[in-house]
This record gives structure tokens, C-alpha cells and sequence, in this order.
């Protein structure tokens, strides 16, 4: 039951608990208190991810530049994401956690990263007509993403259509939209090649090994892979359409109530982000940066 | 003097118990539906048919039913109190919400330990915070965490003497069933975040901790035993991968066996259900997804699948089919059946035959559903296609797939909460809700910084006047003899003694007291919190004891819509109340 179930937990929760879990820290607070605490997804690279004892990835470097601009010591609040980011904004930002805490205060963040930009997510309506994601604000997109195959080229030459799956065995992240288009589009004619895996690097080493063909995920991560095991796996050059969003935008996100700190905290990334830093973050994380195009024109 | 008093007395009944205690034997749990004194076994008898014998409480004195005493779980946490008090040697034996487990004395309400599971940072469980219960075994209480542990606490002191990992909870893992003990080994399933998940059944030496054997509830997949510490292979459940699912999908097929399971000494199995297939889009895994959305009867000595009985083939509105099988027997032409009956999420009420796991009968128990139009001669459900929600490529290019309304909801004809079966009767008394939901493809949404494609839905009520339905239903018929209409959900189990009565909580907060025979409300106390749990009953001095937890939560407060509007009002508690008549 619990996948359902939980679609719309999120939304019904903020609606319910809009009255009790009003008191987030401020930026007032934030400043006073010297530490910055900012929720991350763990085990994410090249995002956010920790590697020999050190946290490393694009969002890591971003939470570290925020602190500094707000002149706080950075503490980072590891996320296990949920079933989606609606159960990661109630569990990490508006109403946080008390499982492992004995006076049954929630810990919670300040500010959550790698937070879908998109208005039509923001303006979502839950079952009852309210705003799904009222009780948090998001804002400051810092990158776009999309859709990206990668395939052996000794097993394959061209990927024209996705057709081609047909005859080749190809790697997925379980639950994710490429899994969802390759094992329904085409009336499942792509579906008994489809092999699906806990997340993307296992579907590359699969890739790796010869036990697929060409692997579907996320670009950047897909650049990531590439740039530690190169040689394995070429970047189709052209893009196919699964259902749903093509490309998407990530940013922060903070409580509603906390406007102040999100105009700060978007001047500190925006400054990274025209400054080149964040190109070189995302460079030095094995992938290539993707401004969001509104950007473009500012630059 | 009186604060010394009574410490005294307290001592005294202590060393008094303590005196007499001997450890729970397995003899004693196979007894325990015919020992009034005590309760070992979630269900009140391994069969978990929540039947007792005892009838100094009966139609006539109900009405003078007192409460003696209740006691705070306390705490700044409170949630959903689903569990089921246990009794042994007056020591009643308690499990909260956030894995919190208490020791009681049963004559006072004395707290006598209590245990507080320390869990992680970055636990994210995938369901609820409750806990439905411990297990008995020797002088050991027994029960699973919200992290997924199994902990065995010392009875007397509430210390930790094991705990074992039985799934990692960074996946999603998570244990909320109490775990069944059978031939000295407590046996327990797992809930599970959907993804990558197997359901797995696990057997474990209940003194020790020591694993004994698990069998993976999804087909291909190797079951195991240990034997002298060495893992041996118990075949594959199913024989082989791949004969019900598509490509590789059942590596990753889901089918937990969240709400453990009832024990049958007579066939010497073990009955659990197994909860909906993964990915949630039936779209992506034409099949009928074996062992999902089913009940198994599985061998106790090494965990082999004997048979099973799968409630929803291709299970496409999150039908789990965790809910309970419970043994029962009857007479046909005078003939002993041995039968089991279980009321299954998707509506149906099912009896079969426990020796075979073959269908004798079916028959609704809810009012309305929409998703099958019947049961054909096997039990397998007769689909109704345009009931099904969409296939994720019908909402190409953005936009949201078309909606299905589907009855019952996917909070199910009936949900965890457990029925009784009276054997004075023969009826099932079936906890009952009557919604249905508005189901369908949501483009817009995302996982961990990834677009990806939700499932968007509504619960919506069926009747302004009840959500909720108490049925006494025949087996043999399928009759429906009385129904008790309840506005809000009902969400806590069911008790039915040989007194002629039929005890439940609703979720506005009282203890209910029925007629067995005409379903007449006889009594109600409100407990000043939702009951959600299940009460019990025992003797004690020579009185009739019935007990149960009150606090409102669970799944139903998370919802929305017009469920939600009927439950805003209810508060949270945390407490447990026991009652008995007065002393002559």
C-alpha cells in the first residue's frame, strides 16, 4: 500500500499540520545561531555524496558557499529521499523529523537543495484544492536537467528511435520515468529488455560488463559515470521524448515563512553562478553545468 | 504509610508472579485461546480468531462494565496506538507508537519498565509510526522496530537479552506487525519502501536470535536455511523467475509481508499475506505477479511455500493482500471442513480450504466494487478492464492520464485491522469501511531532483452517514447477519467472546460492546482518544478483564478529502484502559 499512500501523505500533511509546525528558524536566528543547516540528498554523486570521509558534489559546494555567505558554519542534514520530493519537503523542511530524537523535537533544515523549480509543481493542488506544497517556498533555480542515453557503441551504431530497444537490452534506475516509458511505450514491445537496477552507476557497471547496451538516466550523472569509466559507454546526441518533462529546473527551497532568507540565499547562489563558480563545481565533479536558460541574457 | 502500602503490595505481587512465572513454553502458546488467565498470542490463539471462552461478561452484565484503571504511554509522541496488550502471570506486556514498549501491572496500572527503541537519524519509514504488538516466548518479550530490528527484551526487566537486523532501514525497511512465535521460533515479515524491496518471511530461534530460515515471497527468488551455521538452499518460491512477471521486474517485486501472520497447529501452517506488487503501475508487469496480493501457507520447520492463494492477480489499485487468514472449522452435510477465512482489502471475503489453500467460496463484504464483477469458480477475480488506472504512456506529453474511480479504495474493504471469528456463533465479525477513490497518472511530479510520474488520487467517502461497518458475516452463506454503520473509518480490530459479545473502538473514541446474534450496541465508554488497537480479554482473581489502547492514528488521519473532514476533530492520546464489573 505504501507507494500510494504516501503520493499523497505529503500533501494532506501540510494541509493538516499548517498550525502546528509553524516555527522554523528565521533569518535572524540562522545568523545568531552561527550554522547554516542545509538538507541534502545522501549517496547522490555528483551531487552529494561522501567520499573518503569528505562530502563532495555540486550541491555540497553550493551548501558550502551559502553558509559562507552567511557568515555560518555549514551543518548538513543527510536526506534519505522519499518516495518523491513531496515526502522529502515535509520530512527535511517544514515539519522535519522526530523518530530518532527522545523530547520529540523534529529536526529539520533551513534550506533543501536539488528542490524541482517549476511552477506547475508549486501551484499543484492537493485533493481537498489547496496548494499541495503551501507550507514551503521554492526558489532559486541553479541548474537543468534532463534525459540522457548512453550506449556501448560496439554493441550498437545508432540510436535513431528508441526502437532500437527492441533488440538491445537497455539499463534503468528502478522507478524512475525511463522505467516507466521502456517498460509500457511501444505496447511494451521494449519492456523484456528492459533491466531495471537500484540506481544508475549499478546500471552503468552493467553497461560496463557487457550485460547491457546502453543505459538511460539522469545527463549529468550519465557525465559523471562517463568521466570515471570512460571508454564504456557513448553519449546518444540526440534526445528522445519519454512522456512528461523533457528538461526541469532544481533550486532551493526554504519554509514559506522565510522569505528573507531565501532573497539572501538566492544572491549567494546567483552570485556563484555568474561567477563561474558553479560551472567549475559541476566541472569538477565530472559533468558538465547546465544553466537554466533564464539566465542566459543576465550573463 | 499509604505510598509505602502500596509500593509494598506492589513488591508483594511482584515476588508473588515473579514466584510463579515460569517461561512462555510453546505448549502454552498453542494453549492460548483456552487459557483464560493469560494472553500470549497476538490474536488471542495462534489461529488469531480473537475468541475467548469466558463469559462472566455476557448481554446482560455488560452494561455495568467499569474501568479499573488506564495508563499514559506518555511521552511528547503520540500517534496511532494499534497494538494489542498481552497478559502473563498479571504482567500485561504493551507496545506505543515510536517502538515504545511498557510492562504493567495488570491489577494496578502500575508501570513496571518501560523499553524505548533508540532509532536512527536519517530513518525515513515508509509507513506509519505504530506497532501492533509483542511476541512471548520463555521469559522473553519480543518485538519489531520502526528500523527494522527485532528486540528481545528480558520480561522481568525490560532489558535488551538480543537484537537482530532483519532488513536495512536506509531502503525504506521497517517492522510494525508483531511477530508470531511457533515451535521456538518467532517469525516475522518486513515492511518495505516499494522499490528494489522482496518481501521476505524470516524465522529466527526466538531464545537466541539466531536466524533459522527465510523464504522470499516473490517468485524466483532462493529461500535459505541455516543449519549448523551453514546457509543452505530451500528452492526457488515459484520454482522459477519470470513465469508471472515481465523482464526483470521481479527482482524488485515488492510482495511484503508487512502484517505477519496466524499459525494453524492443525495443518502445522503458517498463513501470511503479502502486500501489492512494484512497481505500483500495473502497466509496466502484465502477470499475475506471484506472490503478490496473496495469502501463503508456508511450512514452520523451513519456511517452503506449502501453497497459496493470490486474492488480486496484476494487482493494479494497491490491493495489498497482507490482510489476516484466520483458521476456522465448520460443518458441511456434516462434514468437518477445515477452512480459513480472510476479508481482503479489494472487497472480497474469501473462504478455502487451509489443507490446499483451494477456494471453496467468495462473496463482497463491502457494498460497492467496482474493479471485478465477481469471483469465478477458483476465486480468481473477473476483472472489469475499464476499472483499471491508466497506462503511463496515455498521459504521452504532460499530460494526466485519465481518472478511474475505484471501489474500495486503496485503504481497502478492510485494512490491517483484525476480525474475529466466534465459535459460539460461527460468524466472522468484519471491521469494515465503505469508500472508494479517484485514481490516475500525475506528470507533474518529481523524485529526488528527477522529473518522474506520480500517482494522483482521492479518497472519497460512498454514504454521508458512514464510512465505517461493523458485519457479522455467515461463512457459509456469505451471508451478512447484522451491520453496525460507524461515521468515521473504522480502524481498530475485533473481540468476540463466549458472553454473546462483539467488542470494537472506533475512532471517536469509544470501547463498543455488541449482541453477537443481532448486533444491538450494549455498551460504550469513550476512551478520550481514537481506539485504533485491539482489545483483549483475560481473568484475573476470578474476574473478567477486557483491555484495550486508545489513541487515534494510523493511516486514515493522513488523508484527505471528505475522510479527512469526518476525523480532523479527533485528538491524539496514548492509553491504555482496562475495565472489569464491579465487585458484587
Amino acid at each position: 500500500m505504501h507507494k500510494l499512500f504516501l503520493q499523497v501523505l505529503a500533501a494532506l500533511l501540510m494541509s493538516l499540520a499548517f498550525s502546528f509546525f509553524a516555527s522554523s528558524r528565521s533569518y535572524d536566528d540562522i545568523v545568531d545561531s552561527g550554522v547554516l543547516k542545509v538538507a541534502l540528498y545522501r549517496d547522490f554523486p555528483p551531487f552529494s555524496y561522501m567520499q573518503n570521509g569528505q562530502a563532495k558534489g555540486l550541491d555540497v559546494e553550493l551548501a558550502k558557499a551559502l553558509a559562507e555567505g552567511m557568515q555560518t558554519r555549514l551543518e548538513i542534514l543527510w536526506a534519505t529521499p522519499g518516495e518523491n520530493t513531496g515526502d522529502d519537503l515535509r520530512q527535511y523542511l517544514w515539519k522535519g523529523s522526530n523518530l530518532h530524537t527522545t523530547d520529540g523535537t523534529r529536526v529539520k533544515a533551513d534550506v533543501m537543495l536539488r528542490i524541482p523549480y517549476d511552477k506547475a509543481y508549486a501551484q499543484q493542488r492537493d485533493d481537498t484544492g489547496r496548494l499541495a506544497h503551501e507550507l514551503v517556498h521554492m526558489f532559486g533555480p541553479y541548474h537543468q536537467e534532463r534525459w540522457q542515453l548512453a550506449f556501448n557503441p560496439k554493441k550498437i551504431e545508432d540510436v535513431p528511435t528508441m526502437a532500437v530497444f527492441q533488440y538491445h537490452p537497455i539499463g534503468v534506475e528502478i522507478d524512475s520515468a525511463p522505467q516507466f516509458f521502456l517498460t509500457t511505450a511501444f505496447g511494451g514491445r521494449l519492456r523484456n529488455n528492459t533491466r531495471s537496477f537500484a540506481d544508475l552507476p549499478g546500471a552503468w557497471d552493467a553497461m560496463s560488463k557487457g550485460e547491457v547496451d546502453a543505459v538511460m538516466g539522469m545527463l549529468s550523472q550519465i557525465q559523471w559515470l562517463d568521466s570515471r569509466d570512460p571508454g564504456k559507454g557513448q553519449l546518444a546526441t540526440r534526445t528522445y521524448p519519454l512522456f512528461g518533462k523533457q528538461t526541469w529546473e532544481l533550486g532551493m527551497a526554504v519554509k514559506d515563512d522565510y522569505r528573507q532568507l531565501a532573497y539572501a540565499l538566492e544572491d549567494i547562489m546567483l552570485t556563484a553562478l555568474k561567477d563561474g563558480r558553479m560551472a567549475q563545481w559541476a566541472s569538477d565533479n565530472g559533468f558538465e553545468y547546465r544553466m537554466p536558460p533564464r539566465y542566459e541574457e543576465s550573463r | 504509610m499509604e505510598s509505602f502500602t502500596k509500593a509494598g503490595l506492589l513488591v508483594f505481587a511482584m515476588t508473588a508472579s515473579s514466584a510463579m512465572a515460569a517461561g512462555v513454553t510453546d505448549k502454552d502458546l498453542l494453549n492460548d485461546q483456552k487459557t483464560p488467565g493469560d494472553v500470549l498470542t497476538y490474536g488471542m490463539g495462534l489461529k488469531a480468531q480473537r475468541y475467548s471462552d469466558i463469559d462472566m461478561l455476557n448481554k446482560d452484565t455488560v452494561k455495568e462494565l467499569r474501568p479499573v484503571w488506564a495508563f499514559s504511554l506518555g511521552g511528547e509522541k503520540q500517534r496511532g496506538q494499534e497494538s494489542q496488550p498481552m497478559i502473563k502471570d498479571g504482567v500485561m506486556y504493551v507496545t506505543g507508537s515510536y517502538s515504545r514498549v511498557y510492562a504493567i501491572d495488570a491489577h494496578t496500572g502500575d508501570e513496571i519498565w518501560q523499553y524505548d527503541a533508540r532509532l536512527p537519524d536519517g530513518i525515513m519509514p515508509c509507513c506509519d509510526v505504530i506497532n501492533r504488538g509483542v511476541a512471548m516466548y520463555d521469559d522473553l518479550v519480543i518485538f519489531g522496530t520502526l528500523d527494522a530490528k527485532l528486540v528481545a527484551l528480558d520480561a522481568k526487566t525490560g532489558k535488551v537479552r538480543w537484537k537482530k537486523k532483519v532488513e536495512d532501514y536506509k531502503g525504506g525497511y521497517s517492522i510494525t506487525a508483531a511477530p508470531i512465535v511457533v515451535k521456538g521460533k518467532v517469525i516475522t515479515g518486513v515492511s518495505g519502501g516499494e522499490f528494489g524491496i522482496v518481501g521476505k518471511v524470516r524465522a529466527y530461534d526466538a531464545k537466541t536470535g539466531a536466524l533459522v530460515w527465510e523464504r522470499p515471497t516473490v517468485e524466483g527468488h532462493m529461500g535459505y536455511m541455516w543449519k549448523d551455521g551453514k546457509k543452505v538452499e530451500t528452492g526457488i518460491s515459484g520454482g522459477a523467475p519470470g513465469k508471472t512477471w515481465p523482464a526483470d521486474l521481479w527482482q524488485s517485486g515488492g510482495a511484503a509481508p508487512w502484517l505477519g501472520g496466524t499459525y494453524d497447529p492443525d495443518t502445522d501452517l503458517l498463513f501470511f499475506g503479502t502486500g501489492n506488487p512494484a512497481p505500483w503501475n500495473s502497466h509496466m508487469r502484465p502477470g499475475d505477479n506471484l506472490f503478490s496480493s496473496s495469502r501463503l501457507a508456508i511450512d514452520p520447520d523451513d519456511g517452503k511455500i506449502v501453497w497459496h492463494f493470490q486474492t488480486t492477480p496484476h494487482d493494479g489499485w494497491d490491493y495489498d493482500g497482507v490482510n489476516e487468514l484466520i483458521a476456522f472449522d465448520y460443518k458441511d452435510k456434516g462434514k468437518k471442513v477445515q477452512a480459513a477465512a480472510t476479508a481482503d482489502r479489494n472487497g472480497f471475503f474469501y473462504v478455502l480450504d487451509r489443507t490446499n489453500g483451494k477456494f471453496i467460496r467468495g462473496f463482497p463484504f463491502v457494498d460497492k466494487i467496482s474493479w471485478a464483477s465477481g469471483l469465478d469458480e477458483n476465486g480468481r477475480p473477473i476483472f472489469v478492464p475499464s476499472n483499471r488506472p491508466g497506462n503511463p504512456t496515455d498521459s504521452a506529453a504532460g499530460k494526466q492520464g485519465n481518472t478511474v474511480v475505484a471501489a474500495p479504495s486503496f485503504l481497502g474493504g478492510k485494512n490491517w485491522m483484525p476480525m474475529a471469528y466466534s465459535q459460539k456463533t460461527g460468524l466472522f465479525y468484519v471491521p469494515s469501511n465503505e469508500w472508494e477513490m479517484d485514481i490516475w497518472n500525475e506528470p507533474t511530479a518529481y523524485k529526488r531532483g528527477a522529473a518522474y510520474l506520480g500517482a494522483g488520487f482521492t479518497i472519497k467517502t460512498i454514504n454521508e452517514d458512514y464510512v465505517g461497518v461493523l458485519r457479522a458475516i455467515d461463512p457459509k452463506t456469505g451471508k451478512i447477519v447484522w451491520e453496525y454503520q460507524n461515521y468515521a473509518p473504522l480502524w481498530g480490530g475485533v473481540l468476540t467472546t463466549a458472553g454473546g459479545l462483539v467488542f470494537t473502538g472506533n475512532p471517536e473514541g469509544y470501547l463498543l460492546a455488541f449482541d453477537d446474534k443481532t448486533g444491538e450496541l450494549l455498551y460504550k465508554f469513550n476512551t478520550g482518544s481514537g481506539i485504533v488497537g485491539s482489545p483483549v480479554t483475560w481473568t484475573m482473581d476470578g474476574e473478567q478483564y477486557v483491555s484495550v489502547l486508545s489513541g487515534w492514528g494510523g493511516a486514515v488521519p493522513l488523508w484527505g478529502g471528505d475522510v479527512a473532514k469526518r476525523v480532523k476533530n479527533f485528538n491524539q492520546g496514548g492509553t491504555v484502559w482496562t475495565f472489569k464489573l464491579p465487585k458484587q
